[in-house]
């Protein structure tokens, strides 16, 4: 298979993931089995230990001492793999919900606003950042200035600020398009130095002068010539930006910028594994990192192609 | 139970706060205690001042450095609730009960070896009521809005008299640190008291009568104290104490790092020092192993988080809101909440329900006679229905006569376990249909919207600085500026408001204790029946300590080891 | 290199200053936009109390007032007072920022260490060993910064190998630099692994290849000094970063660095010291980006230094 199809398979399965999977979600995100907070991962079982056949289900769990999370497999009791019953294939959080379902729930917002803000930020870098690294001279120091503002501002503040002239409710959507914009309008400038710095030694490239001498606009030049030699810098950068991206909602949430409960992030549930020393004691918390994981090695796959689209040039 | 005084007011006669703990080995402080050594402990927040009387100085921080290295003329016993002689070492009352004369305790000096006489007595009341000082302790020192009048017709004695009857009496002295007159003069002459005392102030040269002076500070790092050898106090077999040669304090601002701390060894107590749930586990494994930490259990919290809704005379304009002022709607609250849940689940187990403001583990106050509010969702439904609130569409969701959908806000602080609760709450209230949006800010912005009234509902807590009422006027009162749910009225809203304006003016005149809890126990009850603030769970307090640390005395109020820490000591 | 003549230089720290005052004056303005303020610290304090505490603090005045006086102190190198500290902000930021220097140093060094060599290997080459360290550094990316650092602390607490916390001697440098640098190395492994690959396909590459020199020397030589270009570029960012300090690894590590003033400045509203941490920041990434720069005109002589 071409590197080209291989990237285009895992990009269009990542999506289809994301997109389907809260469907296949064994619980409601949001629903809390009270008496069972940090239950460990249950195992679904065909068999019964006289070895006849149901619907898939798992024994129940019966706690034996929840300040110490201790809990008891009930081999007497069985119980389908249903939303109504305490079922939990990855463990539960500390409210009792379902560790996957939230898992699953929490990929298509975090995700969707992670590659939103990235596409938005590397958009921004690779504009701003080719226009710097062509034009030299004052349109280069202006957005290079302008860049080191942007970075050096602290995000928080401005979330911060933001957050107090806003209503006290938001809605998912409004949390999901606020987050987006501003993570993607702070998060062009360290790529867009990377842009500005290729940018800048391949317009001396030969193939860039032959491409002028032949009269192609300067315009032309940028976006058929030069962009395309910083795709695979652009790929990396997508690779560092969307989980630091995917973590900022958790850290946002300090300011009241985080999706408010019971809406289930990969950012939120981050957070709360961290601020409890739980990951030691509940290490099944952490799945939305492992979702991470699946997802950056996806792009990295997906990367790869960046050969195919500097051949064009 | 807002946090303004530093101190436990309890009558004398009062019964301890903390009678029935348990403990999962015999007590540390079986053992016999030894002269020498130190101890580690942490502190959660950097100091903003080590001056005690100033804006910041009531932070945990400053408040615990007080308490090592500053004394009072008396000291209510945080785990007896007696009032002990500390520097007036005895005390006669007139017989209107309203005069004190206080013969200070002879032969004792500052840190600095400077004798202590009247004239530094008078000069802290002098500071603390200075209007240009404004001192966070000054409310906490006053009886109906009027200073106590201090004077001393001797260097020895020093006489006070309270400008109203008011029943805690001499337990107010225990908010004072009596500072060195002789130190401080010059700053406050010169009107600059308010930077006196600040975290440049080079350790070592602050005197104080506290057991411990502060002689080292390394911002962000740590705090150390070493023994006053000036120190007044000895016990009963005649030992000066304190009997640790030395305390220092690390700042740790994470909990989980200063877990870690507590596991590894490096630490011996928390200041700040009740255990959250979820970490209790881990400790627990190390307290049974190989007993390197001792948990002492201390039954429920003294102080409760609450719900409160927005009673303000502008909230009640708000359309589509106007539910929130019905006392049903707020019981059908109550009733709705399976604390149980809560309990379970945010606490891990590790706290009790409770149905009003004042919990259990205040012993003294706490009363029976108050409403309860067993989880019943029927009866929340009929509650509900009463006031037409019921499922006009089908899609399981109440709606209002208007039709428009039963939905409030409820404002909490982000990253806390408050807004763990808020969580529980949400998924309880849908289930009986109610909506709820959550809106969890950090606490400045949260305080912001709570002063401009931009909430119907709030989910927050005190810390407890006293048990008792009389010290809690400020929440009970109509006119109080902490109470919350519709504060510093100028006239009672509402008659259930005037009732309990009422009731706390005589308890707290009043003369026996016995009466005074009735009084309040109608308080209690009135609260109860109009629930302006439903209380929910109060937390079961925990506290770890490392094998080292001998002699303590957990107590349920801040800070709860070390209020006692001239008699911690080292076992080795 | 004409790039680098003094006027270069002098125009740079021309900008440099531009951007602290920009800077600390935009954090400023925010400070004051967001809700609340530093004196109001809870619910139901004394108002009395709390009228005089903003009187003293100036909070009573309106924000034009009071940014007017803080210029006035500004030019003369005097950032104020900290409202809750009651210190002079620079005292504080200079002690803060020593700290949070010296981890951020260590940081960088093993982060240049262990990520440009594994970065090197991974570009150049496939094997096993490229593999290896293309999934450790996924997996180091994915990780939230709070987690590492809770791994590592864990390590050091149970083997008691290394202190845990607070500051020392090197060995309590250990712990919070290297939570620092994993991220940090990741980054500038697949930073250094693109760019080699990148240039390996490069068309002079490919004929001193045809000439025959050896794969070996192409890389480290050629390839190496390539790829140069948009490391360096991300690189200067990195520095101002990182000596504007992290605030998981410092509340984690008990490390009293910048990030964990920042944070505790916005929390309170104490507005000089925002500015004042701003401030540090923005020295801090002016310092960083100049650097590299440099570093950049002097490895590459084709490219001229950027925003001269």
């Amino acid at each position: 298979m071409s590197t080209a199809r291989r990237s285009g398979l895992a990009l269009a399965l990542l999506a289809l993931v994301v997109t389907v999977a809260p469907l296949a979600a064994p619980h409601d995100p949001a629903r809390q089995f009270s008496r069972f907070p940090y239950a460990p991962p249950m195992r679904p079982h065909l068999f019964d230990d006289e070895w006849h056949a149901h619907a898939p289900f798992a024994y129940a769990l019966r706690v034996i001492d929840p300040l110490e999370r201790r809990y008891e497999e009930d081999r007497s009791r069985r119980l389908a793999i249903r939303d109504d019953q305490p079922v939990f294939l990855l463990g539960s959080d500390g409210f009792g919900r379902d560790v996957l379902s939230r898992t699953l729930a929490g990929a298509r917002l975090s995700l969707g606003v992670a590659f939103a803000a990235t596409g938005i930020a590397l958009s921004l870098a690779a504009l701003l950042g080719a226009l710097a690294g062509y034009a030299g001279g004052r349109l280069d120091a202006a957005i290079t200035r302008f860049a080191e503002f942007v970075l050096v501002l602290p995000a928080i503040y401005v979330a911060l600020a933001l957050r107090g002239s806003l209503p006290l409710v938001l809605s998912s959507g409004q949390v999901f398009a606020t987050l987006a914009v501003v993570f993607g309008a702070i998060g062009w400038p360290a790529t867009a130095r990377g842009v500005r710095g290729i940018i800048h030694v391949e317009r001396r490239q030969e193939y860039a002068e032959a491409a002028y001498a032949i009269g192609a606009s300067p315009w032309r030049v940028i976006v058929r010539h030069l962009l395309p030699s910083t795709f695979g810098f652009l790929a990396v950068q997508a690779i560092v930006l969307v989980p630091a991206f995917v973590l900022a909602e958790a850290t946002l949430s300090l300011v009241g910028f985080g999706f408010a409960p019971p809406v289930a992030s990969w950012g939120t549930m981050i957070e709360e594994v961290g601020t409890g020393a739980a990951a030691a004691d509940a290490p099944w918390l952490l799945a939305p990192v492992v979702g991470m994981m699946l997802t950056i090695v996806v792009l990295q796959v997906g990367s790869m192609s960046k050969s195919r689209l500097r051949d064009r040039k | 139970m807002v946090r303004r005084i530093a101190a436990v007011l309890v009558l004398s006669a009062a019964i301890a706060a903390c009678g029935g703990r348990s403990e999962d080995r015999p007590p540390a402080n079986a053992s016999v205690p030894v002269r020498g050594g130190s101890l580690v402990a942490s502190l959660r927040s950097e100091p903003a001042t080590f001056n005690r009387l100033v804006n910041g100085g009531n932070s945990s921080a400053t408040d615990a450095i007080t308490e090592l290295t500053q004394a009072t003329l008396v000291r209510v016993n945080r785990v007896t609730g007696t009032i002990e002689p500390a520097l007036a070492e005895r005390w006669s009352v007139s017989p209107d009960g309203r005069t004190f004369t206080l013969s200070l305790r002879k032969g004792v000096t500052f840190s600095d070896g400077v004798p202590l006489s009247a004239d530094d007595v008078l000069f802290s009341f002098a500071v603390v009521y200075d209007p240009k000082v404004a001192s966070v302790l000054a409310a906490s020192l006053e009886v109906r809005n009027k200073p106590l009048r201090v004077t001393a017709p001797d260097s020895e004695t020093v006489v006070i008299t309270l400008p109203a009857p008011f029943a805690p009496g001499l337990a107010l002295l225990d908010n004072l640190p009596i500072l060195p007159k002789h130190q401080l003069e010059a700053a406050y002459a010169a009107g600059k008291f308010q930077d006196a005392w600040n975290v440049s102030t080079p350790p070592g040269s602050m005197a104080g009568l506290g057991p411990f002076v502060l002689t080292g500070y390394e911002p962000g790092q740590r705090l150390t104290f070493t023994r006053n050898p000036h120190y007044w106090r000895r016990d009963a077999s005649g030992i000066q104490l304190p009997y640790l040669d030395s305390i220092s304090m690390e700042i740790v601002a994470s909990q989980d790092a200063e877990l870690l701390r507590m596991q590894a060894g490096s630490i011996d107590l928390m200041t700040q020092a009740d255990l959250r749930p979820q970490d209790y586990a881990s400790l627990k494994r190390l307290a049974q192993g190989d007993g390197a930490v001792h948990l002492t259990e201390l039954g429920p919290a003294v102080d409760a988080n609450m719900l409160w809704f927005n009673l303000t005379r502008a909230a009640a304009s708000r359309p589509g809101k106007s539910f929130v002022q019905r006392a049903e709607f707020r019981q059908a609250i109550s009733y709705a909440v399976d604390r149980d849940a809560i309990v379970s689940s945010v606490y891990l187990g590790a706290a009790t329900p409770i149905d009003g403001p004042v919990t259990p583990g205040n012993r003294t106050w706490y009363s029976d006679r108050a409403p309860k509010y067993p989880y019943d969702v029927a009866r929340a439904t009929a509650l509900l229905a009463a006031i037409g609130l019921v499922d006009r569409n089908g899609d399981g969701m109440l709606e209002d006569a208007s039709g428009a959908r039963v939905r409030f806000t409820i404002l909490t602080q982000a990253n806390h376990i408050r807004g763990r609760v808020v969580t529980v709450l949400q998924e309880q209230l849908r289930q009986v249909g109610i909506a709820v949006d959550i809106a969890a800010l950090d606490p400045r912005s949260m305080f912001q919207r709570f002063a401009a009234g931009d909430y119907d509902a709030m989910y927050y807590g005190f810390q407890a600085s006293s048990l008792d009422p009389a010290n809690n006027l400020d929440f009970w009162l109509s006119s109080g500026s902490a109470h919350v749910w519709n504060a510093g009225q100028t006239q009672p809203a509402t008659p259930w408001e005037r009732q309990i304006d009422d009731l706390m003016q005589q308890q707290m005149a009043a003369a026996s204790l016995t009466e005074r809890q009735r009084l309040f126990a109608d308080v209690q009850r009135v609260f109860g029946e109009n629930l302006p603030a439903i209380c929910f769970v109060a937390p079961n307090v925990a506290i770890a300590t490392s094998a080292r640390v001998g002699g303590a005395q957990p107590a349920l109020l801040d800070p709860k080891v070390l209020w006692a820490s001239d008699q911690l000591f080292l076992i080795r | 290199m004409p790039a680098l003549s003094s006027s270069f230089i002098a125009r740079r720290i021309l900008a440099a200053a531009a951007l602290v005052f920009v800077v600390s004056s935009a954090a400023l303005a925010l400070a004051d936009l967001a809700p609340g303020d530093y004196v109001t610290a809870t619910i139901g304090g004394d108002p009395a109390v709390a009228a005089a505490e903003r009187q003293r603090l100036h909070l009573d005045r309106p924000f034009a007032e009071r940014y007017r006086h803080w210029i006035g102190r500004a030019l003369t190198m005097d950032l104020g007072e900290s409202f809750q500290y009651r210190r002079p902000v620079l005292g504080l930021v200079r002690e803060r920022a020593g700290n949070t220097a010296m981890l951020a140093l260590a940081a960088l060094i093993l982060a240049t260490l262990l990520g440009i060599p594994a970065g090197i290997v991974s570009g150049s080459g496939g094997g096993i060993a490229a593999r290896v360290i293309r999934i450790t550094s996924l997996v180091l990316l994915a990780m939230p910064p709070l987690v590492t650092s809770f791994v590592l602390l864990t390590i050091a607490a149970r083997t008691r190998w290394l202190p845990i916390a607070g500051m020392g001697g090197i060995t309590h440098l250990v712990v919070p630099a290297l939570s620092l640098a994993l991220p940090l190395a990741a980054m500038l492994e697949r930073l250094q692994s693109e760019a080699i690959s990148d240039a390996l396909e490069r068309t002079h590459i490919l004929a001193a290849a045809a000439r025959g020199i050896p794969r070996r020397r192409l890389v480290w030589h050629h390839a190496w000094r390539v790829s140069l270009g948009p490391l360096l570029g991300v690189y200067g960012v990195v520095i101002g970063s990182l000596f504007s300090g992290s605030f998981v690894v410092e509340v984690i590590a008990s490390w009293p660095g910048l990030a964990s003033l920042m944070r505790d400045a916005l929390m309170t509203r104490d507005a000089p010291l925002v500015a004042g941490c701003s401030a540090a920041g923005a020295v801090f990434l002016a310092a960083g980006v100049l650097v590299a720069d440099l570093a950049h005109a002097a490895l590459d002589p084709r490219v001229g230094a950027p925003g001269a």
